[in-house]
């Protein structure tokens, strides 16, 4: 039986449904009038009840006209830029690099709210193609400048066989109350290996949702990494499929979260085909009155023999005030696979705080030398120094008192 | 008279809500080496974690004066820069923290307590080199976490390693000779005797008389029950051992 009532509308839903509507998305426009944003009711977002946690939704962005100071410098990047969903030009392409755009999202089109609202509200994207060894870093610079907006942005990603690619894409912009709906599509060749990080650095006030997909052929290599330390409320959903045998992900993310911060990293991944391998490690480090929530489900499909699959959460709590948030699923369709999951929480060990203020080291620079510890293997598999660096100074701008 | 680098008066500690410390009185002159002997769970340990300041130990009444200071109201990580050092018992293995960064933070910290500038780096590597040449550490050691994967042997020279470079004027060695076979024991002498001097003071809590054939002390202290119950020359290691602690535990008997 069809719900025919429509919900009471919130005051974000009411904006959303005339931008779509102007947008001439009826049909999203229908479905938000009838059923609202998910709230904790839909599973994939039991913990970031969307309904209550998006109090506005801002006017839909204008071209920018000012840009605001980089939020992540990688030395030696080449960068691309989008500005309020605007693909910016852009300097001399590295060797192995075509730059170009095309119209409406990357996205492959999925049941779920934002990437239906990226759908409709990103009128372009970045079209990158990747062949050989690449050797700058790629940096995609999302900026949302002047006054707050609801700016959608997307980035298509092919990467050849037997390519070797390493992309950084930051969100950052003007500091104010901006709604920002990101996405990326990364399709990934035969035996190419690729690094793919996403760091949100907005400002205090925004809201910034990012949907990253993955496309795995024979015998590619990702090491995906989502790290949220900015804006009030953040959402990454990360969907992997495995489409080729012998190909392997590490799906690795860190929620950074203080005082009034709600950050959630959602994970689905698919091991379509057999023969594939994927580790899951997601880290979460919460202070203040914050939230921090990780969802990470894995599908195994009927045919996907031989998959190992090995998921796991960690978090840190910095006061008791904090909410860390785990909720790990397995779906396994295949009878001869290898498959696990775990969650721990704790708080700073007193012993090793102990030991190193035993030896002079005060109190907040033991704290973040163990928090920074405790960071490692997230940084570390990372190749490049320079960008190494610039996400280790991230986690340590956060660790001495904020990003904002 | 000088002041002696360390005097506990009266200290009296507790945990949760048992007294281990029961009125713990001890001078240590600069320049001397003090030994504390004592049975298992006689409060040795405790002793050394309430000098260093570790929480969870309650001080119902006394004061440690190091250098005529009182450290009580002291964190531990000031205690370290007005000069006092624990050599722990079990150091803790810290992954994720690469040893040279922690030794380098550790030197830095007490300089800028002390109003220096950072250590160089050559200065630093050749500091390093020179007091883990004599530990037998080698840079392959020091490549890896902190204390994570070390032999017993490894950490106990890892601390005395930390101990040649960070100076101190106190050195409170906790059970140091534990879980060393001969060779490490040697070894960690030669390189404890190696900073003995007349302005340095030392404390070694043991239970066993062996280490003291190698760290020769000048007073020898009797632990038993949270208290000394008696102090008297070298020699008293030697009668401890031949006749073990029941004499001094009458009451506990």
């Amino acid at each position: 039986m069809q719900q025919t009532m429509p919900v009471r509308l919130s005051a974000a839903e009411t904006t959303l449904v005339e931008q779509l509507k102007a947008a001439g998305a009826d049909a999203q426009a229908e479905r938000i009038t009838v059923a609202g944003l998910p709230t904790r009711r839909v599973e994939s977002y039991h913990y970031t009840d969307l309904r209550m946690l998006l109090k506005a939704v801002p006017p839909l962005a204008k071209a920018a006209n000012e840009a605001s100071a980089p939020a992540l410098r990688v030395p030696g990047a080449f960068q691309l830029m989008i500005a309020n969903g605007v693909v910016q030009e852009n300097g001399t392409a590295p060797a192995g690099v075509i730059v170009g755009k095309a119209k409406g999202t990357a996205l492959t089109l999925r049941d779920d709210v934002l990437v239906h609202l990226n759908t409709a509200f990103a009128t372009e994207s970045l079209n990158l193609n990747l062949d050989g060894k690449v050797d700058p870093v790629i940096q995609i610079d999302r900026r949302t400048e002047g006054e707050a907006a609801h700016s959608a942005s997307s980035a298509r990603i092919y990467v050849g066989d037997d390519s070797e690619v390493t992309i950084i894409e930051t969100f950052s912009g003007s500091n104010q109350a901006h709604m920002t709906n990101h996405a990326s599509y990364i399709a990934i060749g035969k035996n190419a290996k690729v690094t793919h990080i996403t760091v949100d650095l907005s400002g205090k006030d925004a809201t910034h949702f990012a949907t990253n997909e993955y496309a795995l052929g024979e015998g590619a290599q990702l090491r995906s990494l989502v790290i949220h330390a900015g804006s009030k409320l953040a959402r990454s959903h990360v969907f992997a499929r495995f489409a080729g045998e012998g190909s392997h992900a590490d799906f690795t993310g860190l929620n950074l979260v203080s005082d009034g911060q709600h950050s959630d990293i959602t994970l689905d991944v698919n091991h379509a085909v057999p023969n594939t391998t994927s580790q899951e490690l997601y880290k979460q480090i919460a202070r203040g009155r914050s939230t921090a929530v990780f969802q990470g489900r894995i599908v195994v499909s009927r045919d996907a023999q031989k998959t190992d699959g090995k998921m796991m959460m960690q978090g840190l709590m910095l006061s008791d005030e904090a909410q860390i948030l785990s909720k790990p699923e397995l779906e396994i369709y295949a009878d001869d696979v290898v498959c696990g999951h775990g969650s721990t929480c704790g708080q700073i060990d007193e012993d090793s705080l102990f030991y190193l203020m035993s030896r002079g080291i005060s109190r907040q620079d033991a704290e973040t030398m163990l928090v920074r510890g405790f960071l490692e293997e997230l940084i570390d598999p990372i190749e490049q120094d320079e960008l190494r660096e610039a996400l280790a100074s991230v986690i340590d701008q956060w660790l001495t008192g904020g990003l904002h | 008279m000088t002041t002696p680098i360390l005097e506990i008066r009266n200290l009296h500690v507790r945990v949760e809500e048992r007294e281990i410390l029961k009125g713990v009185n001890l001078v240590l002159p600069a320049g001397e080496v003090h030994a504390i002997m004592g049975r298992n769970g006689s409060g040795k340990s405790t002793l050394s974690y309430v000098l260093a300041g570790k929480e969870d130990y309650e001080v119902t009444g006394g004061e440690i004066l190091l250098n005529g200071e009182n450290i009580l109201e002291m964190e531990p990580n000031e205690r370290a820069v007005a000069g006092l050092f624990l050599a722990f018992q079990y150091p803790v293995e810290v992954p994720g923290v690469a040893t040279m960064t922690f030794l380098k933070a550790a030197i830095n910290a007490q300089r800028k307590a002390r109003g220096e500038g950072e250590i160089s780096t050559p200065d630093f590597m050749r500091a390093v080199k020179e007091a883990g040449a004599q530990l037998n550490i080698d840079s392959e050691m020091l490549k890896r976490p902190l204390n994570v994967g070390f032999s017993g042997g490894e950490k106990k020279r890892a601390e005395i390693l930390q101990m040649a470079l960070l100076k101190p004027t106190l050195c409170v060695l906790d059970e140091t000779d534990s879980g060393l076979d001969i060779d490490a024991l040697q070894i960690v002498s030669k390189g404890v005797n190696a900073l003995r001097s007349p302005e340095r003071s030392m404390l070694v809590i043991t239970h066993y008389q062996r280490l003291l054939n190698h760290i020769v002390p000048d007073v020898v202290h009797v632990f038993s029950d949270g208290r000394v119950v008696e102090s008297g020359g070298k020699d008293l290691a030697l009668q401890l051992e031949a006749k073990g602690y029941a004499d001094y535990e009458k009451d506990v008997a």
